[in-house]
């Protein structure tokens, strides 16, 4: 088990380090930020001395291990803007994202589970179609458009709740429907289909047979098997989350990880980019590290024992 | 401690009395930017976002005015001894928000701070003339200028911003940056990251305690966003509006639209090389721009049209240049002359960051065809854009400038060789440029400017198009003009009635 987990905690590793090799040396290709940085009416020399200040003018590996090197002592940089150190810019961002995103998750399951549950049980009944259906429905939207058109109706239309910001928790509504709707959708379907699965399976008919109620069967036996793979799923998700915050987070003027990204992307500010998806990689990466875990909480039947299947 | 008890006392005689509070309610006004401030601190900042918050926190020598030249702000009068030498006399009896007094030396210390390497300030080279900065007496500053320079007044407006010595001095510059101390009409409240930017108001401004107790400056990023929380209610100013969302505004009769700085997109032409070192096929893409068109078609005719690079707005544009005609026929003529009869292929490209660029682009590349001007439309991402115009390798460009009210902001920038030569260059224009600078008269230079003007819509190193300007809403609870410059100086925002 420990080996298992620091096996995995290497890759962990290795796969940051590839991913801060690739988006090094893509937002490098796209173009020269001492241009941008300085004012438009700055002169040739200015610029030239702009990009020797900022090290632009080394070779591209040199650049990257210039900054691999600063990384492994902690340092991801300052903004090239407000010259702030971005771990601080992102930090202090990190809690209204974090927000949003467990916010939507737990919502998302509140809904998506009973959804699930009962659709299973009533398969191919009314009732099952019709939440297959919106199900269905709650993926196809797009996030950026069905966040806008939350906004018509629930701001501008029916003047129920702010159009953006964040706030009290009337300014959470919006952006977590709008955010968590996708993952309704996702969860219900998976929670139908796992259950279905599991309630054919010989143990639930043989608690139905020793004639135990339908909530013990579905509570006690069938739910908890039937959640395995939706664990996986939502560690998954978290991460696809995060990314989801990229538009909602600017549709919604919501102060975090997100938003900055955006912004920094728009600025050519290579360092905030750069450690910002560092970050979020790093989140998307451990989340799974967890899930894993817990998967073998959940299914002692997997373990990770060598020579043991 | 005598205060608040007052107040506590007042609230709980009202409360138990029943009698109505006499505490008049806090004016408050919203503002949406589409972008969000990096930092607070003017010297530290040339987004338009962030001096648009900045420059209502900190106070420069100088008032800016909407025709170039400037007015009192902490200085009361100041005077060119010669033609390098600036006397600066400051208002007697003002303090910064946090009290500390606004004297010469305060103004030698910001001066030297924004010089210091340490700050990066991006300003710091549009003070590269100011070679010298001398306090007199403690009311007096005296500034050098390596030679005479016209710009430098306006310059200082909105770059010099003057801070408290003691204060800056013992803040870390980038707590500083987050939660500037100045002596401008608002003083900061809270400001978190990516959330509002609350300011409050400075009772002792030197032109006045201005007429909102509070200020909230806000970033919506998403333009549809953005109207929504206008028409709701829930912003009264909001910046950045395409011509849709104008409409929007205007049918929901919530608002009216004030036109601020203007936006001056030209097609520059690589001068360097075929086809466009000729003159001639200059003059004819020219000719063959149907400008009025496409003000009409994209921008609802709001807009001027340019004829020469300088903004008809502007101070120093000849006016009695017209633009010129969209005239089909004399673009071929020209064309054929320039030993192109059957006109050419050639590239456009842009930055796709532009507003409508690619309905500009189109419609551009559309009339260009017409005279047999084939250009391959190449949109690029702004950076790319960037590294491309300066490698020299577009042969047509789409770019802008801000139709700033001091000509020599851009002219210089865009046409002295020592600003940027990578597709004019010419020594005559060089020189007028030099001269346009260094000549203090304002009606000389007006002259000299005119004559710039002239010589380049003759030369046509551009495609002049149009000044369209940017457009804010502002609420029908709320007085506010938008200016030429684009800054939103918050303090000439009044309640009305």
């Amino acid at each position: 088990m420990l080996r298992y987990f620091l096996g995995r905690l290497g890759q962990t590793v290795l796969v940051l380090i590839c991913i801060s090799m690739v988006s090094f040396v893509f937002l490098r290709l796209t173009g020269d930020p001492a241009g941008l940085v300085l004012p438009q009416d700055a002169t040739m020399d200015q610029m030239a001395a702009m990009r020797i200040q900022m090290g632009l003018d080394k070779a591209l590996p040199m650049q990257y291990l210039q900054y691999l090197g600063h990384v492994l002592q902690g340092d991801l940089g300052r903004s090239i803007y407000s010259q702030e150190p971005v771990t601080g810019l992102i930090m202090e961002r990190m809690p209204a994202t974090m927000e949003l995103a467990v916010v939507s998750m737990l919502a998302a399951l509140a809904v998506a589970v009973p959804i699930g549950i009962v659709s299973a049980l009533y398969r191919g009944t009314l009732m099952d179609n019709a939440s297959m259906f919106f199900a269905l429905v709650g993926i196809s939207m797009p996030h950026f458009w069905l966040g806008i058109m939350l906004v018509m109706l629930f701001s501008v239309e029916l003047g129920w709740l702010p159009t953006s910001g964040r706030g009290g928790w009337q300014h959470m509504i919006l952006p977590a429907t709008t955010l968590g709707l996708s993952l309704v959708a996702l969860f219900a379907r998976l929670v139908r289909s796992s259950m279905l699965e599991v309630l054919g399976q010989d143990y639930v008919r043989t608690a139905r047979a020793k004639g135990a109620s339908q909530l013990a069967v579905v509570g006690k036996h069938a739910l908890r098997n039937a959640l395995i793979p939706i664990v996986t799923v939502i560690g998954m998700q978290f991460g696809l989350l995060l990314g989801g915050t990229v538009i909602i987070e600017t549709v919604f003027a919501w102060p975090g990880v997100g938003r900055l990204i955006v912004q920094a992307v728009m600025d050519r500010d290579y360092p905030v980019v750069q450690a910002a998806v560092m970050f979020l990689a790093a989140i998307f990466v451990l989340v799974n590290l967890v899930v894993d875990m817990l998967y073998i909480w959940l299914d002692p039947a997997i373990s990770y024992h060598r020579g043991q299947a | 401690m005598k205060i608040p008890r007052t107040k506590a006392l007042a609230l709980l005689a009202a409360i138990t009395l029943g009698l109505p509070m006499t505490v008049q309610a806090q004016t408050q006004l919203v503002v949406a930017q589409s972008a969000e401030p990096v930092g607070l601190d003017a010297a530290r900042n040339s987004l338009q976002a962030s001096l648009n918050v900045a420059l209502n926190i900190q106070e420069t020598l100088f008032t800016p005015l909407e025709n170039g030249n400037v007015g009192p702000g902490l200085a009361d009068s100041w005077k060119f001894s010669d033609g390098t030498t600036l006397r600066v006399k400051l208002k007697p009896g003002l303090t910064f928000h946090n009290g500390e007094p606004i004297d010469a030396e305060a103004v030698k210390y910001s001066f030297e701070r924004l010089l210091n390497p340490v700050l990066k300030s991006p300003h710091a080279g549009r003070m590269e003339q100011i070679s010298s900065v001398k306090v007199i007496d403690p009311l007096t500053v005296e500034f050098k200028t390596n030679a005479p320079f016209a710009p430098i007044l306006h310059l200082m407006s909105y770059y010099l911003t003057i801070v408290p010595p003691k204060a800056t001095a013992a803040t870390d510059p980038d707590a500083f940056n987050r939660k500037p101390i100045g002596a401008g009409p608002y003083v900061v409240e809270s400001w978190q990251r990516g959330g509002d930017v609350v300011l409050k108001a400075f009772d002792k401004y030197w032109a006045g305690k201005p007429a909102y107790d509070r200020v909230i400056i806000r970033a919506i990023p998403e333009e549809s966003a953005r109207v929504a929380a206008f028409v709701t209610g829930e912003v009264d100013i909001v910046e950045g509006m395409s011509v849709q969302s104008q409409r929007v505004i205007e049918k929901s009769g919530k608002g009216v639209l004030t036109d601020s700085m203007g936006v001056m997109p030209y097609i520059g032409l690589n001068t360097n090389k075929p086809p466009f070192n000729d003159q001639r096929v200059r003059q004819a893409v020219n000719f063959g721009i149907d400008r009025a068109s496409i003000k009409k078609a994209l921008f609802n005719d709001r807009g001027l049209l340019t004829p020469g690079p300088i903004s008809p707005r502007t101070f120093g544009a000849d006016l009695s240049l017209k633009p010129y005609a969209y005239d089909v026929a004399k673009a071929k003529q020209l064309l054929s002359d320039a030993g192109f009869p059957n006109g050419f292929d050639t590239t456009l490209s842009y930055p796709t960051n532009m507003t409508q660029i690619q309905e500009q682009a189109q419609a551009l590349a559309a009339d260009l065809a017409k005279i047999g001007v084939r250009a391959k439309l190449q949109p690029l991402d702004r950076a790319i854009m960037f590294q491309k115009y300066k490698n020299r390798e577009q042969d047509m460009y789409i770019y802008w400038w801000d139709d700033s009210p001091e000509p020599d902001r851009y002219m210089y920038s865009l046409f002295h060789s020592k600003s940027r030569d990578y597709y004019y260059k010419n020594a005559d224009t060089d020189a007028l440029l030099d001269k346009g600078r260094s000549t203090l008269d304002r009606d000389s230079r007006e002259k000299i400017y005119n004559q710039i003007d002239r010589k380049l819509y003759q030369e046509a190193p551009w495609v002049f198009l149009y000044v369209i300007p940017e457009t804010y809403a502002v609420s029908t609870k709320v007085s506010f003009n938008g200016r030429r410059d684009g800054i939103m100086y918050l303090r000439y925002a009044k309640p009305k009635n």
